[in-house]
């Protein structure tokens, strides 16, 4: 794996900056503005994906602030200029989430993923913009996608991983009825500047306590557990090596201007004296491939590189983890040629040692639920 | 699930081949547990039909992500 690809295998829009809710871990520094995508940028980025989308599957993945929040009308707009091959996926936050917009979903054959962090009294972050707490909310938008069988995965933020809160995190999301679940402990990025360092053995104890409550009935496709046996296979199998992609993905985030950040999404909207507004072009200016092609010329992005080759020559978890994120090492250390971040011992680290830990002590078949 | 059926490794005890690092060292010692994991892991993939696509469930958008091996899509996967 070096360098970075200069064709992505999908894009994220950015639709508006507006969020309904105003989550205390939130990141996006714009949330309370309503700055809307125009047609125009989603017309630039379609024209640049169609020959993407041609060879193989391509995704835009609307993002946002929360990209409901930009309205059917608009965000179908938006969706209209891209070709049939591409699939549209949507992170939202639920709440806005009713029968309409399941219409919508199945309309436009859109792929639904939801935030939710468990069991209401672990959503406390998860308040509105008067600070009420928006549980009943997220539930309603969640019910409607029963109602309408659509399929959902769903994103819970983990603020403070440690042993007991894994088994019941899973049953709730197995109750909830998703298909697929990724756990993202929370991360110390853009405007959410609370600490996200935890004490190693608690956080390996609660991975190794997920995959213990997810053995004994598997039926949520479980992110963070499913990449690492496919790690611990491939070494087992001693095709490790072949499990990085060759190059970096470069994975562009379209924010509502047209501007494009690459790498890293919660670069976007933020600027440093060092390295400027973190971007590489602007699809309304360039096309999106011409962008790909000069990202080096971008300040950062070289620094990064340095720093993942500095994660290959330094940490024996860089076959399973591929490099710190540029965004958890700018935000918790203010470079990008850094190596081991908080957010490298929270969700890669612990995480590998947990699934570890769980089959060193569990050597016999799982007692199924 | 079942009790600990393994004692803990010493790291003393952990595997001495040469040249290779503690994370690859430490899998292939807990090659017995990872095994009947795997296996578990592959039953249940199974029984998801994940490897079915076109029905347009939640599970086939995400392992779009996931079948490309990227752990930095993974890592970068917006929130």
């Amino acid at each position: 794996m070096r360098g970075i690809a200069s064709v992505p295998t999908y894009v994220v829009m950015q639709p508006t900056t507006l969020c309904n809710l105003d989550c205390a871990y939130c990141y996006l520094p714009f949330r309370a503005a309503d700055n809307r995508m125009p047609v125009e940028v989603a017309q630039a980025v379609a024209t640049s994906v169609e020959g993407w989308a041609g060879d193989g599957r391509f995704s835009v993945v609307w993002h946002g602030g929360e990209p409901l929040a930009a309205g059917r009308e608009h965000l179908a707009a938006l969706m209209a200029p891209f070709g049939p091959q591409v699939e549209h996926h949507v992170q939202t936050n639920a709440t806005l989430i009713d029968d309409a917009w399941c219409n919508f979903f199945q309309d436009h054959d859109v792929r639904v993923s939801v935030s939710v962090d468990g069991p209401e009294e672990r959503n406390g972050d998860r308040v509105t913009r008067g600070g009420k707490p928006a549980y009943d909310r997220i539930m309603r938008g969640i019910e409607a996608l029963r109602r309408h069988e659509i399929p959902f995965s769903a994103l819970c933020v983990v603020g403070d991983p440690r042993a007991g809160a894994a088994t019941e995190l899973y049953a709730y999301f197995l109750e909830l009825g998703c298909d697929v679940l990724g756990i993202n402990v929370e991360e110390q990025e853009g405007v959410n500047t609370r600490a996200n360092g935890h004490a190693a053995a608690d956080v390996t104890a609660f991975w190794a306590e997920l995959v213990a409550a997810w053995r004994a009935d598997p039926r949520i496709h479980l992110r963070e557990v499913e990449w690492s046996l496919r790690y611990v296979a491939a070494v087992l199998d001693r095709t490790a090596d072949d499990l990085l992609p060759r190059q970096l993905d470069p994975i562009p985030t379209v924010a509502h201007d047209g501007s494009v950040v690459l790498l890293s999404p919660e670069l976007a909207g933020f600027s440093d004296p060092r390295y400027g507004d973190f971007t590489s072009g602007n699809v309304l200016s360039t096309p999106l491939a011409q962008i790909l092609a000069g990202a080096m010329s971008t300040p950062w992005i070289g620094e990064f590189l340095s720093g993942v080759e500095s994660c290959r020559a330094a940490c024996p978890y860089f076959g399973f983890c591929g490099g710190a994120h540029a965004a958890n090492r700018y935000f918790e250390q203010g470079r990008f040629d850094t190596t081991e971040t908080d957010h490298c011992r929270n969700s890669k680290i612990r995480l590998l040692e947990g699934v570890l830990d769980h089959a060193r002590d569990h050597e016999s078949p799982a007692v199924r639920c | 699930m079942p009790e600990t059926t393994s004692p803990r490794l010493s790291d003393a005890e952990l595997s001495e081949e040469r040249g290779i690092d503690p994370v690859t060292a430490r899998v292939r010692d807990t090659r017995a547990g990872l095994a009947t994991l795997l296996e578990e892991a592959e039953q249940a993939r199974r029984a998801r039909a994940e490897s079915t696509s076109g029905d347009g469930s939640a599970v086939c958008a995400w392992n779009h992500f996931e079948n490309i091996p990227t752990f930095y899509n993974w890592n970068n996967r917006p929130r």
